[in-house]
């Protein structure tokens, strides 16, 4: 069978059920692709997709529920840790920046966002610090990103074989906590 | 996105059939505030709708509007639809029961026959005649909100069967912005049927429409009480925008996937 071009992920999300959860977890998010060889896991949120540099990788994310909005807010490549080090660290503040100049426009993430309020010790109820975060008034991000693309080819300098996890992360409607993600997901060189 | 948007009319029945209008008793909403709808929960809504197109200029995504009436002063539509059936039926078998009761008492323990007359009367309720004109509405007895039936004088608090939407049309239907039909499904809420449009978003701009809505007025006729229709009509605006599609890694074109080297 000819390799396709083109591999699709298709993040299908529950979005009364995250929200409701603040999880992605607890089957509120599956995600499945086309590919052309055998991607692992499968309708899970550990989907690792088997790909060949120069095919282009489209994510698209829909909601159960068709009334309810869910767009994908972020999809940022984790790094690969030195040898003797724990494949990946916990996510650390700063650690998600974009690589320079590969997002202008796009904010860096900051520790008062909805996405880490478990973990930066908000208890449940607590709204984030930071006024935009609580005016739940439309930003130009949340009201843009139904124009994105989230589409780019393989690189040829991945190495076959590792799994090269990435934070996916979902935007549904807008608010304090409007914003979920999961680092689980991989795309693996065959 | 490629989404189902919804628009809620909310309608003031009563007051609305007092004034003989829907201004100032017609509340929309809908759920694209994210994307700059104006005016939510009054009469004067501007749904936002986000289109966008490709390179070559082409529509990318559709969207499509249902339309949903509620109604201010009913039972909730969230009864199961033969409640207003089933509520008859059952203060049928209890008058039934009340008046067997009273046949089988002894003569001389017949109490005030009036009054007990009285009471079976209260039980039950008033029904509303049905004509080839008035069969909208499958209201059986004359309910109150509580969903109780009462024996209505003319003048006692009843629920009114919700607003149904006749017709959709105006500048954006007569422009071809929107393609508004009614179509038939076991909805829950809106008895079967509603009405749902699929927009054009190639053309933005403000589009305005109306709404022929049918409300419906208790009137004694012949002495019966029936429901008659009552039809006002209710605007709203549409607000068309569209933006180019890009890639969300670069901002531009495609290209490589953002992964840091090993």
């Amino acid at each position: 069978m000819a390799v396709k071009p083109q591999v699709s992920i298709i993040a299908l999300v529950d979005v009364i059920g995250a929200l409701s959860d603040r999880s992605l977890l607890n089957g509120n998010l599956v995600l499945i692709d086309d590919g052309s060889f055998a991607s692992r896991a499968q309708g899970t949120p550990e989907l690792c997709t088997i790909v060949q540099p120069g095919q282009v990788v489209q994510w698209t994310a829909l909601a159960v529920d068709l009334q309810t909005p869910v767009e994908i807010r972020n999809i940022e490549f984790l790094r690969l840790q030195p040898p003797g080090q724990p494949a990946y660290p916990a996510p650390q503040a700063g650690w998600a920046a974009p690589v320079a100049g590969a997002h202008p426009g796009m904010p860096a993430p900051s520790p008062a966002q909805p996405a880490y309020a478990a973990a930066t010790g908000h208890g449940p109820g607590a709204f984030p610090p930071g006024p935009a975060a609580v005016t739940g008034a439309p930003t130009v991000e949340s009201e843009k990103l139904d124009l994105e693309i989230w589409a780019g080819m393989v690189p040829y300098y991945m190495v076959p074989g590792v799994a090269y996890r990435y934070r996916l992360e979902f935007q549904m409607y807008e608010g304090p906590y409007s914003v979920l993600h999961v680092e689980t997901p991989s795309l693996m060189r065959i | 996105m490629p989404q189902q948007l919804a628009i809620i009319l909310l309608v003031d029945v009563a007051n609305a059939l007092e004034m003989k209008t829907l201004e100032g008793n017609a509340y929309l909403f809908d759920n694209m505030k994210l994307h700059g709808s104006e005016g939510q929960g009054t009469g004067e809504l501007v749904t936002a709708i986000h289109g966008s197109y490709w390179r070559d200029g082409s529509q990318a995504t559709e969207q499509v509007l249902n339309w949903l009436p509620y109604s201010l002063g009913s039972i909730p539509p969230t009864v199961p639809r033969g409640y207003e059936a089933e509520r008859a039926r059952q203060t049928d078998r209890e008058a039934l029961s009340e008046l067997e009761a009273m046949v089988h008492k002894p003569a001389n323990q017949g109490g005030d026959a009036a009054a007990q007359l009285s009471h079976l009367q209260q039980t039950l309720g008033t029904r509303v005649r049905s004509t080839r004109r008035t069969r909208g509405p499958a209201t059986q007895k004359i309910l109150d909100v509580t969903g109780n039936v009462i024996s209505y004088d003319g003048a006692a608090a009843h629920t009114y069967p919700p607003p149904v939407i006749t017709d959709i049309y105006g500048e954006a239907v007569d422009k071809k912005i929107m393609y508004p039909a009614e179509y038939g499904s076991p909805d829950m809420v809106t008895d079967g049927w509603y009405w749902s449009a699929t927009v054009d978003s190639t053309r933005p701009g403000t589009y305005a429409y109306t709404m022929a809505v049918q409300l419906h007025r208790l009137l004694l006729q012949g002495g019966d009480w029936t429901w008659e229709p009552v039809d006002l009509t209710c605007e709203s605006k549409l607000r068309i925008v569209s933006e180019p599609k890009r890639n969300a890694f670069t901002k531009s074109g495609l290209g490589l996937l953002p992964i840091p080297p090993a």
